[in-house]
């Protein structure tokens, strides 16, 4: 014997729950946002196992593998600076306006030490008392 | 004859259209940049106390990461084993990480961050790291005489 169906099921699909997670993405983005300030230069980092987090609006210095050298007090975008010695008087306007503010030392990995080493000179002529040198994280399969 | 009233009702049907812009735009603008380093605090004028360098485990580092520690050329990895027994007797010993100026600078990294490790890899945490500039080792040499 023959059933008939007597109802048809309506295909749709719920997007009553979409709002929900896109909020929930939204509210990630917000949490996570973060504004980089040095996105000019193109900087390879060197990696380590230990890591400090950086405090937020921490200036910064930033070498790339050219070896042009960007200043940014952290509010505002970074800009070039022609040689190492503007670094000395940058440092320390730093540390005459808001001393104890950590300046991050952002250098690209390959480059000759000379570089960075003239420019961590410069910070410590400035009297910075805490200097970061960002890097990334390394992997044990980095490390091998 | 009664009129229909409608039915009261917010309308949601654009609030997942304009979320979706929102993240949008978080995406697009949002950066995941690195916030994370090896920091170093630099001694304060006080505090200057002259390190004597014969007592200090002298890194150099050479162009192409050649490690010499103590005039003696060892792979990194051993840096930790050779320091640990100095470190047992002397906690305070201090370890001088000089580079090459024609080094890489991620040699200097991985040598700092090798003795970062220390608590982790040997139980002992390294007080003393210093790195010197090239001027204040011209300075440290014009002072006390060819050390470096």
């Amino acid at each position: 014997m023959k059933v008939r169906r007597t109802t048809s099921i309506s295909a749709y699909i719920p997007t009553a729950s979409m709002a929900d997670i896109v909020f929930l993405l939204i509210i990630f983005f917000v949490l996570t946002f973060n504004t980089d300030v040095d996105r000019a230069s193109r900087v390879t980092l060197p990696k380590s196992m230990e890591r400090e987090e950086v405090p937020k609006k921490a200036a910064i210095v930033s070498i790339d593998k050219d070896q042009v050298i960007r200043i940014s007090d952290g509010e505002e975008t970074s800009k070039a600076v022609g040689r190492a010695e503007d670094v000395l008087s940058f440092a320390a306007n730093i540390v005459a306006t808001q001393p104890g503010k950590p300046i991050v030392v952002k250098a690209d990995k390959d480059l000759p030490y000379k570089i960075v080493d003239n420019v961590v000179d410069q910070l410590k002529q400035a009297r910075v008392s805490i200097i970061y040198l960002l890097t990334d994280q390394k992997t044990v399969e980095s490390k091998k | 004859m009664e009129k229909r009233r409608p039915d009261p009702s917010v309308f949601t049907g654009s609030i997942a259209d304009v979320t979706f812009l929102l993240i949008i735009y978080f995406m697009v603008t949002a950066s995941f940049s690195a916030t994370k380093g090896l920091d170093f605090a630099v001694p304060k004028e006080k505090q200057s106390d002259v390190i004597e360098t014969e007592e200090a485990v002298d890194v150099h580092i050479l162009p192409g990461g050649v490690f010499i520690i103590d005039k003696q050329q060892m792979p990194l990895d051993k840096l930790l084993d050779y320091v640990k027994p100095k470190l047992e007797r002397n906690p305070n010993k201090p370890i001088i990480i000089r580079c090459d100026p024609e080094a890489e600078y991620k040699y200097l990294v991985d040598a700092f961050d090798e003795l970062r490790q220390a608590p982790k890899k040997i139980g002992i945490e390294i007080k003393n790291i210093s790195i010197p500039t090239q001027r204040e080792m011209e300075v440290i040499n014009a002072t006390m005489g060819g050390v470096f």
